[in-house]
């Protein structure tokens, strides 16, 4: 067992290696906290143990130092002691033996001194002895100028400065002076070698050592002898800097680590030798001193890093036992997310986890069970979708059809198909009901055979005592679910024979007539869903549809059958009609002609006036024979337009000229105002020039005085027309009927004049089917202005008609 | 010697002012009432010029037309056809058929005289 969990996904736990610091986490906060607890443990033990261990090397050692310096006290108090027994008497010639002889035992019983020398109260030498050289007494030398003399005088005691023989041997010169003045002074050469021998006596570890210095910070006595013979000072040291000035400043604190002479770091410590305001230094290498220290560094790091060690081992146990159930919790749970429902989470460590891991497989199970179970509605909804589609389609499918066959049979038999497909019935069938002859009429089949439809066929089936005539009646649909149960008819004992059992009818209306009925068969007997009804009564629907399309169709064919014949021999009687009036017409007009050209002979004044009359009013009718023609064929869409490229400005000059004379007849002025760089225009020329000619013809005719105008322009893809005239005017109400046939304007000013009324109706069409305008403008006895617009190009126009 | 007109036409007024118009142009005027007589008189009298209604009956006009083009005999002899057939087509139907001009009814009789001198000198 692993960390009692089991992972084995790969890609999930990359994924969890790259998010999960998890584990580091664990590993790292627990060796930290281990190692901060042994760390300061062992650095405050170190810590205090090094201020400990401190504190009693200085004490130690000035308990040294102390007990070095109360020997030294002590040997020069000795001294002092044995050489205040000189001084007791005062001096007297005759004291000199007995002064020599203490003297001399004083130098057998304190070996320190070597030579003594006895003053007088004047400083005057009167006795000295020495164990080297002979004594001398009354020399009188005079000393009184001596340090010895003058200090023991004014301090009763002198300690002179140390000093060598022999390059090794200290000395010093001791003179004390006696209680009273005329008891002289006695000064004493002290060997100091007992001095070294205290000094050298003190062990201070391995490498300490002792030493002392005077008042003035010089060097005394040192193991190193040769230190003291070359009279170092020791002054600059700053533990005998403190030393010296701390009997004139309490403030100052002893330092207990200082530098030692050779540089070394030291623990040191003093004791001040009373009498002589000399110090003893007991000293100690730090690194001597602090070894106990560092071994139990050493000892410290060696525990720290086998707790180290250990806490990693213990991190990574704890770790793996924490974390690994948690990531397999997270694997798992990734692997729910990602749709593996199945999967279950093994985390068996007996405690939340587990059971949070339980509650995950839990969730999984409920999750995969409500997946399950949506799949199943799904995969049920999507199997109503798809029967719904299937029966939009179907109806689609019918509805399309109904739309664009006219082939009512097979459109019938696809309607029945596809309700007995949709409903699942085996079989159906569509009835149309007859009204004049009161009986339905199978008309389309599905499913049934030969006999049964011949069968049914047969028979009369009218809207008393049938089913389909009940459902048509009733207006409702009706269904026998076994027709073992019905009452027997002539042709239910068909259907029963055919194997079927149940049906369905359902009768197809419109408001207030019955068209006919679908019917379905089923083999099985049984009810018929509220769906399959619905769904029936809507192919019904379609049917009546069908049903009615196909009767309106037949009934358009035949009306447009009818129309077209009637056109025909519309246009057949215009063709005879224009040929049989133009024949008796050729002959009046003709004849006329022939009259007044005289080939019949010479014809009256009176009479050619009569024979003009006549041939004005032939032609009016040749006019009105042409016109009526033209616009039939117009009507009939006969006439299309010969479409070429041709010159505007050439047919306004072409209608100018046509027209020029008839205008200067009547005294009125006929004004072309047409831009000289008029583009080419496309149309039919021949039409156009019918149309201005009809325009400005009618100016002519309708004017009496004044001018008339015939302007042109191009405007954007248009060419703008008008004729402007100083006729009569047309009333409002008259503007747009002037343009349909048989119209002219009804006032005074137009009786009598002769005009077909059919030209503005036909110069309408003309401009029309160049896809362009004609209005126009007018003002009773201000004069009209009609205005043409057609497109430059009307080849364009008429593609985009 | 003047010319000589076989005029083809079914309509008595319509003859005689052919008639009374080709006489005062002086020409002579062969007559014929439908398309067979027409054929018949072309063969017969070989005229310097027909005039030629379409609607005859028997053989209508263009059929006429037809047939004496086809002849080579007569085919040299022009054709103008007279009719009152004003429709678009008309004239394009006579073309096919063979004819030299064609002058729809009613016709200026001073204008008809003009184009048979174009044809007939």
């Amino acid at each position: 067992m692993r960390d009692g969990a089991t992972i084995d996904t790969p890609p999930l736990a990359q994924a969890a290696k790259k998010r999960g610091g998890l584990f580091r986490k664990y590993i790292v906060l627990f060796v930290a906290v281990v190692c901060v607890a042994l760390l300061s443990n062992g650095l405050l033990e170190i810590y205090f143990s090094y201020q400990e261990l401190t504190a009693s090397l200085i004490r130690l050692q000035r308990e040294q130092a102390d007990a070095a310096a109360a020997k030294l006290a002590q040997f020069i108090d000795e001294i002092q002691n044995q050489l205040g027994w000189t001084t007791q008497l005062p001096w007297s010639p005759g004291s000199v033996e007995q002064r020599r002889f203490d003297a001399l035992r004083l130098l057998r019983q304190v070996p320190a001194i070597t030579e003594l020398a006895l003053l007088d109260a004047s400083g005057h030498e009167q006795l000295h002895v020495s164990r080297l050289a002979m004594d001398v007494i009354g020399s009188n030398l005079d000393l009184s100028k001596q340090p010895a003399f003058t200090e023991a005088i004014a301090h009763k005691v002198y300690y002179g400065p140390v000093y060598f023989r022999r390059e090794s041997e200290p000395y010093m010169t001791l003179a004390l002076a006696g209680t009273r003045r005329e008891n002289g002074v006695a000064i004493a050469e002290v060997n100091l070698k007992l001095i070294w021998d205290v000094v050298s006596q003190i062990k201070v570890g391995e490498h300490g050592d002792a030493y002392v210095v005077d008042g003035h910070g010089r060097l005394i006595a040192h193991p190193d002898i040769s230190l003291v013979l070359r009279n170092t000072d020791m002054s600059k040291l700053a533990q005998v800097n403190a030393a010296l000035h701390a009997a004139d400043d309490p403030q100052i604190e002893p330092v207990q680590v200082g530098d030692d002479i050779q540089g070394r770091k030291v623990l040191t410590a003093y004791a001040l030798v009373a009498p002589l305001g000399w110090f003893v230094f007991v000293e100690l290498p730090v690194a001597e001193a602090n070894a106990p220290i560092y071994g139990s560094i050493a000892r410290s790091s060696i525990l720290l890093l086998a707790a180290l060690a250990l806490a990693c081992l213990a991190g990574l146990f704890l770790a793996r036992r924490m974390v690994g159930p948690i990531r397999a919790l997270q694997l798992g749970a990734a692997r729910f997310g990602g749709g593996d429902l199945k999967q279950r989470i093994a985390v068996k460590t007996g405690d939340e986890l587990e059971l949070l891991s339980d509650q995950f497989n839990d969730m999984g199970a409920r999750l995969e069970e409500s997946y399950a179970d949506l799949e199943r509605k799904v995969d049920s909804r999507t199997r109503e979708l798809a029967q719904s589609v299937e029966e939009l389609r179907a109806l689609g499918e019918v509805s399309q059809a109904v739309n664009s066959t006219l082939d009512l049979t097979a459109l019938l038999a696809t309607i029945v198909a596809k309700a007995a497909q949709l409903s699942g019935t085996e079989a159906g069938a569509i009835y149309v009901y007859d009204e004049d002859r009161g009986e339905f009429r199978l008309r389309a089949t599905h499913g049934m055979s030969k006999a049964l439809i011949d069968a049914i066929a047969s028979e009369h089936i009218d809207l008393q005592d049938t089913t389909i005539g009940l459902a048509a009646l009733h207006r409702a649909p009706i269904q026998l679910p076994d027709l073992n149960d019905a009452p027997r008819t002539a042709i239910q004992e068909a259907i029963l024979n055919a194997g079927f059992r149940a049906l369905l009818v359902v009768p197809l209306l419109r408001p207030e007539h019955i068209v006919g009925a679908l019917v379905i068969r089923r083999r099985a007997p049984g009810n018929f869903t509220k769906a399959t009804i619905d769904l029936l009564e809507t192919f019904a629907s379609q049917s009546v549809l069908a049903i009615q399309n196909a009767r309106l169709f037949s009934e358009i064919e035949e009306k447009g059958h009818q129309l077209e014949i009637a056109s025909q021999h519309k246009s057949q009687f215009l063709a005879n009609m224009s040929h049989e009036l133009r024949t008796p017409l050729n002959a009046i007009l003709g004849y006329t002609e022939l009259m007044l050209d005289e080939i019949y002979g010479a014809v009256p004044e009176r009479m050619h006036g009569v024979l003009d009359r006549i041939q004005s009013n032939g032609r009016h009718l040749l006019g009105l024979i042409n016109d009526v023609l033209d616009l039939s064929k117009i009507e009939a869409g006969q006439v299309t337009l010969s479409i070429a490229d041709y010159s505007l400005e050439d047919v306004l000059q072409g209608v100018f000229v046509a027209l020029e004379s008839l205008a200067r007849d009547k005294e009125i002025a006929l004004q072309l105002d047409v831009p000289v760089a008029l583009p080419k225009a496309r149309g039919d020329e021949r039409r156009m020039k019918q149309v201005l000619l009809n325009l400005v013809g009618n100016a002519i005719k309708f004017t009496e005085r004044g001018s008339i105008l015939v302007a042109a322009e191009k405007q954007g893809e248009f060419f703008a027309i008008l004729v402007r005239d100083t006729g009569p005017g047309i009333a409002v109400e008259e503007r747009e009927k002037i343009f349909e046939e048989f119209h002219q304007a009804d006032n005074s000013a137009t009786k009598g004049k002769s005009g077909t009324g059919l030209g503005l109706a036909i110069a309408k069409r003309i401009v029309e089917l160049h896809g362009g305008r004609i209005w126009v403008e007018s003002e009773l006895g201000q004069g009209s202005t009609f205005f043409v617009s057609i497109p430059v190009n009307a080849d364009v126009k008429l593609e985009h008609a | 010697m003047s010319k000589r007109i076989l005029v083809v036409e079914d309509h008595e007024d319509n003859r005689q002012i052919l008639r009374d118009l080709l006489a005062s142009g002086g020409f002579d005027m062969i007559e014929a009432e439908n398309g067979a007589e027409a054929i018949a008189a072309a063969e017969a009298n070989r005229p310097d010029l027909i005039l030629m209604d379409i609607q005859l009956p028997i053989v209508d006009g263009y059929e006429a037309t037809r047939r004496i083009k086809a002849n080579p005999a007569l085919k040299a002899i022009p054709i103008i056809v007279v009719t009152s057939y004003a429709l678009s087509g008309d004239e394009e139907k006579a073309r096919l058929a063979g004819c030299d001009d064609y002058v729809t009814k009613p016709f200026s009789p001073r204008q008809l005289l003009a184009k048979i001198r174009q044809y007939a000198s």
